[in-house]
């Protein structure tokens, strides 16, 4: 007995995507999500303009729900986690938990879209202070400012002057265990960083890096812009820890260029953390027994020319949690997946064959 | 600052008086040696953008904050390679809140274009230089020497101060008959703009006299305008003078009117520089040529009457190749000359080093010792030496006296510095006494 339906786990944009995807081909979907709302980290997170058109993150990711919810091909379950997975592909049973207490679900094919978390930067072993200095943030915590429409100093309400970001924060480090150069944070500063020359015009902001990442055209559409029309300082050398220096933030780094240390005091600090396996990727990879790297991603079984297809036959996973990744990226693995599950499930004979 | 890849001590700060109160009988002491040694301070405190906008804010100078430290300016740029300058550092300490208006850095750049050759973001400092030198012209700090040059060209017309009647005086000695406009105003096809270094400087005037021989002999109908000529002062603009480029180009232009001629061809290629790029921008346009653009096409038609025995190789002036892309008329000279060897040194056309004129450099000879290890004429004539030939073949008015007193200084005194005239001059059978 087989079954002609493709589970796609976590709502995000990868799962959501991969849901419209599939349902668009003609097949059924049955869409879980843990969280009890649809949009994933976007939503979660409070992002407020995505990168890099700024667009609202609210209707972009409403848009995305919406054709979801409007097929009826799809069947969408919140609130719901799966448990435990077995059989073959063409033939999956999967055991959820829900509202509604235990299911079980039978899928032809699997697809994992459950995603990143922003690395926390209180797991750092530099010395950013984030949990001691209320003015030191996140790009999350800042994009949360940004949305609210008010970016003011967590320690005493006053528009910040003197602003930075550090990049890098969380990635590219074996002492933390993240080797992987997280794609997106160079991008998402440098747009957040041009936000606040535009929602503060008077503000000074710096970004301090090792490299700049911007990859394709982020470069022109970002990075140069944020530079050149909005006056971004782009300084090359890393922050190594940040003071408490009176009612400031006293960073402390090299200035490579210069081959000089430097000491520049700031009123907020924004870290630009990077991406990590969601904990639903961590568990989704035992519970489907699929094989993850070292980092806890799950591993694609023939890249770099298959992206999507997973060691265990018939479970494919997308998006972020198969590594750092950007919307674009995401997106279109998402597309790929959807390709592949309904493409799998043809070449095997129909339950009513 | 790290000089070299090494890091260099703190740059000491001697005072010459200092003096402090002392804490116990409140007595003034006046402190020697080396209690008065201060040191600059290391640490970079000061992340300023406003230093930035300062100069980006002038007209043409957008472009510095463009800049994006990815370093491959460093390479080319002919100071950088002798000194603790180029333009990713100009860039960095402006952004860490140097005052560029004040600093010496401002007056180093040659505005050689090789930066902006390789420039992925084209940071543009054959524009930046000018605009922030013209601040520090109006405010009236520049180095004296360039002062002095600026002063000369005002009151007399030339840059070396120069008695404006005797522009004539190397055609006393041409060995041909020199036709100038205000005694002989007649059309004439092609106008001599000679520009100061060849109506005035000893060597300078050799190369006159040999293009007029060349000319003649070819049969061009050329005529100069004699005291009347001033200079175009092109470097004096990317000095900074750009006040005095403009007033003198209304003076030429005003003489220029006067007279009926269709080409007009210049030795120096600064002056063709505004002559092709400045002046149409200001509504003048002209028939412009360099002496090698005039002479490359009519070389089937020179009579040699000799072969020289020379290995040369050949220095691009940057106002001539990189500027306006001219590379190939002087070498179908140099190539035509009977006998010759010809020989390129690794840095040549695109990629050609400056001589260190460029820009007002010319001027600021003794300013830019003192900044730099070595001068940017005696690395190129020691590149020139290592090719192992007899003479360092030039075509532009600054060259030959700044590269004989390189030749000097470096040691090869067996490299002979000849314009690309004199080495036709002499093929085509012209012995000097």
């Amino acid at each position: 007995m087989s079954s002609d339906t493709v589970v796609v786990i976590g709502a995000g944009p990868a799962g959501l995507e991969a849901a419209r995807g599939v349902a668009e081909l003609g097949t059924n979907v049955v869409l879980v999500e843990k969280r009890d709302f649809l949009g994933g980290t976007p939503i979660a997170e409070n992002y407020a303009a995505l990168t890099p058109n700024y667009e609202s993150a609210e209707e972009a990711m409403g848009k995305m729900i919406d054709r979801v919810q409007s097929n009826s091909l799809v069947k969408v379950l919140t609130s719901t986690t799966v448990t435990s997975c077995e059989g073959e592909a063409g033939d999956f049973h999967l055991a959820v938990t829900g509202p509604d207490g235990q299911n079980t679900i039978d899928a032809g094919a699997v697809i994992v879209a459950t995603g990143f978390r922003h690395f926390d930067p209180g797991r750092e072993t530099q010395m950013y202070g984030y949990y001691e200095h209320p003015d030191v943030v996140t790009l999350p915590d800042l994009e949360a400012m940004l949305k609210s429409g008010e970016v003011l100093r967590p320690s005493n309400g006053e528009v910040p002057q003197n602003i930075c970001f550090v990049q890098c924060v969380g990635s590219r480090d074996r002492h933390i265990g993240n080797e992987y150069c997280s794609k997106v944070c160079c991008g998402i500063a440098s747009k957040e960083a041009i936000e606040l020359r535009r929602h503060i015009p008077d503000s000074k902001v710096f970004i301090f890096y090792i490299d700049m990442r911007m990859y394709g055209y982020w470069e022109s559409q970002i990075y140069w812009p944020a530079q050149e029309q909005y006056n971004v300082q782009y300084v090359k050398g890393i922050i190594t820890e940040v003071l408490k220096k009176g009612d400031k933030l006293l960073v402390r780094g090299e200035d490579t260029t210069m081959g000089r240390p430097m000491e520049v005091l700031m009123d907020m600090v924004v870290l630009s953390v990077g991406m990590e396996p969601s904990v639903g990727t961590r568990e989704m990879a035992k519970v489907f027994g699929v094989k993850s790297n070292k980092y806890g991603f799950i591993e694609s079984a023939n890249p770099p020319l298959d992206t999507v297809s997973t060691s265990r036959s018939g479970i494919f996973a997308c998006g972020s949690a198969m590594g750092p990744a950007d919307l674009e990226d995401t997106v279109s693995s998402a597309g790929a997946a959807a390709m592949k599950s309904v493409a799998m499930l043809k070449a095997r004979p129909s339950v009513t064959a | 600052m790290p000089i070299g890849g090494k890091k260099q001590l703190p740059i000491a700060i001697e005072k010459e008086n200092a003096v402090v109160q002392s804490t116990i009988s409140g007595r003034d002491w006046e402190l020697p040696g080396m209690w008065n040694r201060m040191f600059e301070q290391r640490v970079i405190r000061e992340f300023s953008p406003e230093a930035i906008e300062k100069v980006a804010s002038l007209d043409g100078a957008e472009s510095l904050s463009w800049c994006y430290g990815c370093g491959k300016c460093v390479p080319v740029c002919p100071v950088d390679i002798v000194g603790e300058y180029g333009p990713r550092k100009i860039f960095r300490k402006v952004q860490t809140g140097m005052d560029l208006f004040e600093s010496s850095d401002l007056w180093l750049c040659t505005t050689c274009m090789n930066c902006l050759r390789v420039c992925p973001k084209e940071v543009d400092m054959v524009q930046i230089m000018p605009a922030a030198r013209e601040v520090a012209v109006s405010n009236g700090n520049v180095p004296n020497e360039l002062q002095d040059v600026f002063e000369k060209t005002f009151r007399y017309g030339n840059a070396l101060g120069e008695n404006p009647r005797r522009r004539s005086a190397w055609t006393k000695d041409a060995g041909v008959p020199v036709r100038i406009l205000s005694k002989d105003p007649s059309p004439v096809d092609v106008l001599f703009y000679v520009e100061d270094y060849w109506s005035y400087h000893p060597r300078g005037k050799q190369a006159a006299q040999a293009f007029a021989r060349i000319m003649t002999s070819l049969g061009i109908d050329w005529a100069i305008l004699g005291p009347e000529e001033k200079t175009i002062g092109d470097s004096q603009r990317l000095a900074g003078e750009k006040g005095l480029f403009e007033a003198l180009m209304d003076d030429v232009v005003a003489t220029l009117d006067k007279y009926e001629f269709s080409r007009i061809v210049t030795p120096d290629p600064h002056g063709f520089n505004a002559l092709a790029k400045e002046y149409p921008k200001r509504g003048h346009t002209f028939d412009a040529y360099h002496y090698t653009q005039l002479l490359a096409p009519l070389v089937d038609k020179i009579e040699w009457k000799k072969e020289l025995d020379y290995t040369v190789t050949f220095h691009d002036p940057c106002y001539l190749g990189r500027h306006n892309g001219e590379y190939d008329a002087p070498r179908k000279l140099i190539e035509a000359i009977p006998g010759l060897r010809f020989t390129e040194m690794e840095r040549c056309r695109e990629n050609g080093y400056c001589c260190g004129g460029g820009g007002g450099g010319m001027w600021l000879d003794g300013f830019t010792a003192n900044h730099t290890t070595q001068r940017l004429s005696e690395r190129r004539v020691i590149e020139a030496a290592q090719t192992g030939s007899d003479v360092l073949a030039v075509c532009c008015p600054y060259e030959v006296s700044r590269f004989e007193d390189a030749a000097k200084s470096t040691g090869n005194e067996q490299l002979k510095i000849k314009d690309i005239v004199e080495l036709i001059d002499e093929a085509m059978g012209y012995t000097a006494e």
